[in-house]
């Protein structure tokens, strides 16, 4: 009924190869663009924008970077902190070196660092797969968050160790602070928003192509891709710079855009676990999964954090917290259950069933 | 369904419950705190966050809170980990007066953003050491004393107050790698090159808190003649418990105010004879204040910790964090006329705050923290503090007062809250006060 196809005849190849085929499901990511772009930004409070809607978009951004490598070119990586962290690093040093430089020109360059990085760490993959890879990728993790905190030029000599984001004012966002103590939240949700955006966009073009193809190739049979003509070598590496781009870009953002200062364990193994774990709930090999499993992963915590005292159950701070790790840990293992193509496949059987409903013969 | 109209019945009932209480809390200051009771600092936080609360508790039952106004002290819980301390520094702002940050990476990642939401951050003894300097760093509060005077007192201590007696000698620093444990580095190192002892800073990572074995082989091979140490949480009991197996001399052994718990040294009993600890408080069981607490608070059963909790260092100095911010409030009362005061307020309190041997004799509080006071130049009010014991059983005072060398620190905080406020800039700085004045 509200999903009915019939009558949407595709007279056209380009129809039929169209991002929406559906016209529905145009519709529906209209709907959402106009809610992230219009709606929320203007309801939401500053506790909405700080704890749930920049966190969201931030943590998204680095799942799709994940997903890129490990849903699309099936390379398992278990680093995705350590190259945010390249990333958030390398903005900061940029910006530090060359201050007239535009806060979201310098988000945008810091990717091509973690790029480099990642290339670089990618290289055992052309040798090793599956778990053996992911240890190498673990040995990324290690060893960068180490230099981190012993490169003490990387953080200019702080005394504490932790970086501290300056204000600074973008032309992007009409000469507004957008990263420091002073940005307001409205301008970096929209700087974030944009950048998210503009990559996503990217990154479903890029998937659709043939570089897209070629990894998928490459996931699903590596031997036989070689043997169509796929170069492996150049298949995995452009997954990893890809990947380790955005992922990049993620890690600028988090710190410039978002948490306005970091310490070098911010950026160790839990925080890769809970992106791995957000592109896993998520769905592998989807856009829209990161979307969806972030919205779990970050957004879950903080809304049961509400819920108690806005029922005005009388429970402690920290019992909240135990709470709050077994509800999430148990949603974790019964979406895994229920689905474990992720929530992005839960919603595609949705969406079949809505598509042949109220008749389903 | 019957499960389900209980449920209900229950939640609606809840409900009502706590609406009823909600509507004693209408008129009351929300003071929260940034606790943490979960992950592994919890162990030294739990006692401190204890203290803090039962004197707020106490004041509320009886004295009906501070000037004729309850307070409302709620825990948000953070695990010490810096995205939750940001989220419930968020959650709070609201209506909060106050922020009790509980942890350096916290406190870091939200200073630059008080001097925008206009709300005071208390940070007893912890925290960016240069806050003291109140021009720059309007909004932060970390008196009485800060990681600079604590490293500053210790050196005095070893020393026998003569800094130039250590030419030669080496001196291990032992301490958590992150930014609490690299906070007095700067001014251990302008000592060690000011009066020609060699220090050997030694961190522990997050995750070698507990098995500290290759930083006490590097301790053993390098023989300082002593290891000062920064730890909190599990690193605590990780040092202590590895120095007893190395045989380090414990009396050469002397951690700071956060590293004197007295769980931790439980744990090797005896064998712990001789560790010290700087504080700036300490534990008066027989102080009026403990009687009343009993009264007020234990025997009603309010209470969450217990009667070896309560004997111990941190416990004490969780009451003194709260009466210093109680006393604050007070003093904004009695200026502004009200009591309903907003954070604004409560920093001109905490700005001039004079806690007296008088004042802490009414409070009853003789002893249990050294008189100090605040100006608009100076946060910290650089109270001073003693030096513990572990005597086997218990930490017991091992000097007398000591003070901080305050004319080698004063021009390093101006600097460093110079240094601060340029890599921030714009940064608004209070031009009616002079540093130096503090």
């Amino acid at each position: 009924m509200f999903y009915r196809t019939a009558g949407q005849f595709k007279t056209t190849y380009r129809d039929d190869q169209a991002l929406f085929p559906i016209r529905q499901d145009g519709v529906l990511v209209g709907i959402f663009l106009i809610l992230a772009w219009a709606v929320l930004p203007f309801v939401a409070s500053e506790f909405a924008f700080q704890t749930l809607l920049i966190p969201i978009l931030i943590y998204s951004l680095a799942a799709l970077g994940l997903n890129v490598l490990t849903g699309y070119a099936g390379q398992l990586s278990l680093g995705t902190a350590a190259f945010m962290g390249v990333g958030a690093y390398a903005c900061y040093k940029m910006l530090t070196i060359m201050p007239w430089l535009d806060p979201v020109i310098a988000i945008l360059l810091s990717g091509f660092f973690s790029a480099g990085i990642g290339v670089a760490f990618g290289i055992p993959s052309l040798r090793i797969k599956g778990f053996y890879l992911a240890i190498a990728t673990l040995a990324a993790q290690f060893f960068l968050v180490w230099l981190f905190e012993k490169w003490a030029w990387l953080y200019n000599y702080n005394a504490s160790g932790a970086i501290q984001v300056p204000n600074l004012t973008s032309v992007a966002a009409g000469g507004n602070y957008v990263a420091g103590p002073l940005a307001s939240s409205l301008t970096q949700y929209y700087i974030v928003l944009g950048i998210v955006t503009l990559l996503t966009i990217l990154t479903i073009n890029l998937t659709r192509g043939t570089l897209g193809r070629t990894w998928k190739a490459t996931r699903d049979m590596d031997f036989a891709a070689e043997l169509i003509g796929i170069n492996l070598m150049r298949s995995k590496l452009s997954a990893f710079a890809v990947s380790s781009y955005i992922v990049g870009v993620a890690g600028a953002l988090f710190v410039f855009c978002w948490r306005g200062a970091a310490e070098p364990n911010l950026f160790d193994i839990p925080l890769s676990f809970s992106i791995l774990f957000i592109a896993i709930i998520g769905g592998l090999g989807s856009i829209l999964g990161n979307y969806l499993g972030a919205i779990l992963i970050v957004g879950l915590p903080v809304v049961l954090n509400t819920v108690p005292p806005a029922l005005g159950i009388p429970i402690s701070s920290a019992l909240v917290e135990h709470l709050n790790l077994m509800i999430v840990g148990g949603l974790i293992i019964f979406f895994l259950i229920v689905e474990p193509h992720g929530l992005a496949r839960l919603w595609g059987l949705a969406r079949q069933k809505l598509i042949v409903w109220p008749f389903p013969y | 369904m019957k499960h389900f109209t209980k449920l209900a019945a229950a939640a609606l009932a809840l409900s009502v419950l706590a609406g009823g209480a909600a509507a004693d809390e209408t008129e009351a200051l929300f003071v929260p705190n940034l606790a943490y009771r979960t992950g592994p600092f919890a162990a030294t936080g739990i006692p401190l966050m204890n203290g803090q609360r039962d004197y707020a508790l106490m004041l509320n039952a009886r004295d009906g809170g501070v000037g004729g106004i309850k307070l409302n002290f709620e825990e948000c819980e953070t695990g010490y980990n810096t995205q939750k301390g940001v989220e419930c520094y968020e959650k709070t702002k609201g209506t909060a007066i106050v922020t009790q940050p509980w942890s350096t990476g916290i406190t870091l990642q939200v200073l630059p953003k008080t001097n925008v939401d206009q709300i005071p951050i208390l940070a007893p003894g912890y925290g960016f050491s240069p806050m003291a300097d109140g021009k720059v760093f309007q909004w932060a509060y970390n008196m009485p004393g800060s990681y600079w005077d604590a490293a500053s007192m210790i050196l005095k201590y070893i020393s026998d107050g003569n800094l130039d007696s250590l030419k030669g000698k080496t001196i291990a620093y032992l301490h958590l790698d992150h930014p609490f444990g690299k906070e007095p580095l700067p001014y251990l190192e302008k000592m060690a090159a000011d009066h020609g002892f060699k220090l050997e800073p030694i961190p522990v990572g997050l995750k070698e808190m507990q098995n500290q074995s290759a930083q006490w082989l590097q301790i053993r091979r390098l023989r300082p003649d002593y290891v000062i140490m920064w730890g909190w949480g599990a690193m605590n009991a990780g040092a202590i418990t590895e120095a007893v197996k190395t045989k380090f001399p414990m009396e050469n052994f002397v951690g700071t105010w956060w590293s004197g718990h007295d769980a931790d040294l439980n744990i090797v009993g005896d064998k712990g004879k001789g560790y010290k600890s700087i504080s700036f408080s300490r534990p008066v069981l027989d102080a009026p204040i403990m009687a009343d607490l009993k009264k007020y608070v234990y025997d009603k059963g309010d209470s969450l910790s217990n009667d070896e909790e309560r004997s111990g260092v941190f416990y004490s100095r969780g009451l003194v964090i709260s009466m210093i911010l109680s006393e604050a409030i007070a003093t904004a009362q009695e200026h502004f006329g009200k009591k309903d005061i907003g954070p604004a307020d409560l920093r001109w309190g905490l700005e001039n705050l004079n806690i007296t041997d008088e004042r802490l004799a009414e409070l009853g509080m003789t002893g249990m923290v050294a008189p100090f006071k605040t100006t608009c130049g100076d946060h910290t009010g650089h109270s001073g503090g003693w030096i513990l014991e572990w005597d086997g059983t218990k930490f017991v005072q091992a000097s007398d007062h000591l003070m901080p060398d305050s004319e080698v620190i004063r021009p390093m905080e101006v600097e460093g809250a110079k240094a601060y406020a340029e890599a921030n800039a714009p940064w608004p700085v209070n031009e009616t006060c002079s540093a130096e004045a503090g």
